[in-house]
């Protein structure tokens, strides 16, 4: 089936956490909890730069959570989204250690949770919460080809502004979740 | 060993919502953004959930943070929903009736004993265009001195705009900037101010439009910018007067602009003649070459666009530098044409004329400035005041103000929530939200859009609009001159304000993002202001030096209202307020999801941080000469060293329970446009309760 997949442009973030926000009231997440984050970096080279690091799932082609949950409570779908079924879950925090992208969020009931990609919503509204919201396009979602197609127009465009940039998840370690990173 | 129990575990930590067919529109009435917003309701009538409007052109479907959180407010356990009179120090419930008679009576007992200068109100948060409207009859009939959001806001700006155009309003629509070569930003965070617009900025960026931010701060807008100029606090205007200097030494104006379109050019020429780049250099801390790039730039580029932000027009000094930079936007004949101009978030339709017989018009028998209003609360000469606000947290020397409030013999609050001015009040008022009114409502694209009421309300609230009718009513007042709904109100509004003649409603409700104005009874919109070159000045020019009598000038910021004469050996460093995307006014401290985005904090430079000895989310104590606060530190290498800057809308009766930071404001004024000074004022910082490193 085609495949979809979502696209976090770090370079144009104005971390106004409206994706965080949105994603809370889609998904009624608790007080204290949360799917998705957006922590500031700030680093001090020759000049300033900052840059804004939005971490949630990334619903990986080959999820190391999956591998690794004791009792089989990440399954990963036909449509690459990966799903943690909360029913099950022990709250062993294990997959929460194992994630490269600290994608796995401890809850305050103490079980784990983690970005559906708002599959509950795809069939009708065609997009996760945090893409229709987000003000500046930062997030995209998408057929995965027009969305790579994207994302390296975005690259080409930033590069020849001589910023430097790089795509993650596009190909080798393959993600539903791509990110366009910016160095510092 | 036990068993291992979890008992929370047994709920789940998250509900997707269930998406409904039916959505209610409406208009986000925070920012003056104006973006469309979509309501889902749930079975009992309350908000479920918002999202963002995709047909209205101006937001294409994005919001920000804020109308989301929107519906905690609504619902929380702060909102008030019944009138209550205070009584031996507690509110106790009573009816409308009860109420508006008591208040009635007191008015009028107060009216006649002491004049209708010793009523006044304070009226930030009135309401939408119908409490708007209503409230403005109630002033004309009863003489009420009245502050809006000016003092503590847009005073300045509008002030000098006025003098200098005609009009305080912003000359065009933020959706402008698409056409504009150059877009100069100055002391404004649009990037988290109105994130929900932003796009309009990055847009124009990418599609050539060279963006350039001037800040003290690297905000976020500096971030995604072409260039950011950082400059030292408070030397705005010094850069502003450098770029006018240079733009006319070096015959970069525009000449036939100039000639046909403004008076008092050869003056304003003599008073920045003085501020050479090389000055400005030394003043603002920006290298003198990149003051004659951007000079050069401004010159080349056109059209171009400023955008003004109250990072300049809160200061001590706003008035000169919201002079300069209009004026250099006049010279480079930067206005009327599309992709130039200056985009505001003050865009008044305009008030009503005529609609008051002049036998029925009371004019208040004495006036002061708002600086002024503290004194004559403190020593008696005002007696009674209306609130439809929160003053206690947003006004500043806020515990002064508190104090002041507290000693006055009769206090109205027409109130969302039990705030900070509201527990000081002998009668509260329940107030109806913006999604709970109909009305119209102005954006800064320059438009006016029409939102029906969202929801219902849930308990006794009245709108402005209701309130102030049924006041006069009682007070024996000739209330046939109010409107009673919404709709009527714009129907009158259309007939005494001949600047929204052509806007019906329906007309709004079947035109996506709303109707341009001014518009004609013919119905023509004017996309921007001064397209034809006549301006609103009794001469039709642009008046480049009836700002004052007094030259533009520079002024330090240490040697203006509220700094000077203070020691600055016991105050060293420079205290400052700088707003985030996920709060607006007082009003989104009452959501949880505000609260778990944003803390009070206060942002410091490493060296400032190791100066006072402390480290981040440390408490540290920040004083000035009106009092202190206590602060959380946020290290940042965001803000200059020296330079300390926190939110400046919690309050101590919300779910922060935070002193307020404009109580460390003094109270002083713009001397040139008239604004409280609610930024730069010089302060001591030290770590709290031996907290330090």
């Amino acid at each position: 089936m085609s495949q979809h997949a979502m696209l976090v442009d770090e370079s144009r973030c104005i971390e106004c956490k409206s994706c965080t926000v949105a994603c809370k009231q889609e998904n009624g997440l608790q007080t204290g909890d949360w799917w998705l984050r957006v922590w500031r970096r700030e680093q001090l080279k020759d000049h300033l730069v900052r840059s804004y690091n939005t971490q949630s799932c990334r619903h990986c082609a080959d999820p190391v959570c999956q591998f690794v949950c004791p009792v089989g409570a990440i399954q990963r779908g036909e449509d690459g989204i990966v799903i943690q079924d909360h029913e099950n879950c022990l709250g062993c925090h294990v997959c929460v250690s194992a994630c490269p992208h600290s994608g796995m969020k401890i809850m305050t009931n103490g079980k784990v949770g983690k970005c559906t990609l708002c599959s509950h919503r795809l069939e009708r509204i065609n997009e996760p919460a945090c893409v229709t919201v987000c003000p500046v396009n930062s997030r995209v979602y998408g057929e995965r080809e027009e969305l790579l197609r994207e994302a390296n127009k975005r690259v080409a465009e930033l590069r020849a502004k001589g910023m430097r940039v790089n795509l993650e998840g596009a190909d080798k370690d393959q993600t539903a979740v791509m990110y366009l990173l910016v160095d510092m | 060993m036990g068993s291992f129990v979890r008992t929370r575990a047994l709920t789940p930590s998250s509900k997707p919502i269930e998406h409904d067919e039916e959505l209610r529109t409406s208009i986000c009435c925070l920012c003056n953004g104006g973006c469309g917003i979509k309501i889902s309701l749930d079975q009992e009538g309350k908000i479920k959930a918002v999202f963002g409007d995709s047909k209205n052109p101006y937001n294409k479907g994005k919001i920000c943070a804020k109308p989301m959180e929107i519906s905690q407010t609504l619902y929380g356990p702060y909102r008030v929903r019944y009138p209550m009179k205070k009584v031996n120090g507690t509110f106790e419930r009573i009816s409308w009736d009860e109420a508006l008679d008591l208040i009635a009576q007191k008015y009028n007992q107060y009216i006649t004993e002491n004049g209708t200068g010793s009523i006044v109100g304070i009226t930030s948060k009135i309401g939408g265009s119908y409490s708007k409207l209503a409230h403005s009859i109630f002033s004309e009939l009863t003489g009420l001195v009245n502050y809006g959001t000016g003092p503590i806001c847009t005073d300045s700006e509008a002030n000098v705009r006025k003098k200098l155009f005609g009009d305080g309003s912003g000359t065009s629509p933020l959706s402008d900037v698409v056409n504009a070569k150059i877009l100069l930003i100055v002391g404004n965070n649009v990037a988290q101010t109105k994130a929900g617009q932003f796009h309009w900025i990055t847009e124009a960026k990418r599609t050539g439009t060279r963006v350039v931010v001037v800040d003290t701060r690297f905000t976020e807008t500096a971030q995604a910018a072409d260039l950011f100029i950082q400059i030292r606090p408070g030397t705005d205007t010094a850069l502003g007067m450098a770029l006018l200097n240079y733009v006319i030494k070096n015959n970069l104006y525009d000449p036939t602009f100039v000639a046909k379109h403004t008076n008092g050019f050869e003056k304003l020429a003599q008073d920045v003649s003085a501020l050479t780049t090389e000055r400005a250099a030394e003043i603002t801390g920006v290298p003198q070459n990149v003051i004659e790039k951007l000079a050069q730039d401004l010159a080349v580029l056109k059209p171009g666009m400023l955008f003004e932000g109250r990072g300049i027009v809160c200061v001590n000094n706003a008035g000169a530098s919201v002079w300069a930079f209009e004026g250099l936007m006049a010279i480079l004949g930067n206005i009327g044409k599309p992709g130039s101009g200056i985009i505001s978030h003050i865009n008044n339709t305009g008030g009503i004329s005529n609609l008051i017989k002049a036998d029925d018009v009371m004019k208040p028998d004495r006036k002061r400035s708002s600086s002024a209003l503290y004194k004559d609360m403190e020593e008696g000469d005002v007696k009674m005041l209306l609130i439809s606000g929160n003053p206690c947290v947003t006004w500043p020397d806020s515990a002064r103000m508190s104090k002041a409030i507290e000693g006055l013999d009769f206090v109205v609050s027409h109130t969302l929530v039990m705030d900070d001015s509201a527990v000081l009040a002998d009668i509260i008022l329940p107030a109806t939200h913006w999604l709970e009114e109909a009305g119209a409502q102005a954006s800064v694209h320059r438009v006016v859009q029409w939102k029906n009421k969202a929801v219902e309300i849930r308990g006794e609230e009245k709108s402005g609009g209701d309130f102030y009718r049924l006041l006069a009513e009682r007070m024996g007042l000739p209330s046939s001159y109010f409107p009673d709904s919404p709709e009527t109100a714009w129907e009158l509004e259309r007939k005494y304000n001949k600047n929204v003649a052509g806007i019906s409603r329906e007309r709004m409700l079947a035109t996506p993002g709303g109707v341009h104005f001014p518009c004609s009874e013919v119905g023509e919109e004017s996309v921007r202001l001064f397209a034809k070159g006549v301006f609103k000045t009794s001469s039709g020019k642009v008046e480049l030096t009836g700002v004052s009598d007094s030259p533009l000038d520079y002024v330090d910021t240490f040697n203006a209202p509220g700094n000077i004469g203070v020691s600055r050996e016991k105050f060293p460093y420079l205290f400052s307020t700088n707003k985030v995307a996920s709060h607006y006014h007082t009003e989104c401290q009452y959501s949880d999801w505000a609260n778990e985005m944003e803390q009070p904090y206060v942002e410091m430079h490493p060296l400032t941080a190791l100066e006072i000895g402390v480290g981040e989310g440390s408490q540290v104590r920040v004083e000035t000469v009106a009092g202190s606060i206590v602060l959380a530190v946020k290290i940042t290498q965001s803000v200059p060293r020296g330079f300390l800057s926190t939110q400046p809308y919690f309050g101590l009766q919300s779910p922060y329970g935070q002193a307020p930071a404009n109580t460390l404001f003094p109270v002083a004024a713009d001397p040139v446009g008239g604004n409280l000074v609610s930024k730069n004022i010089i302060c001591n910082a030290k770590a709290e309760g031996g907290q330090g490193l």
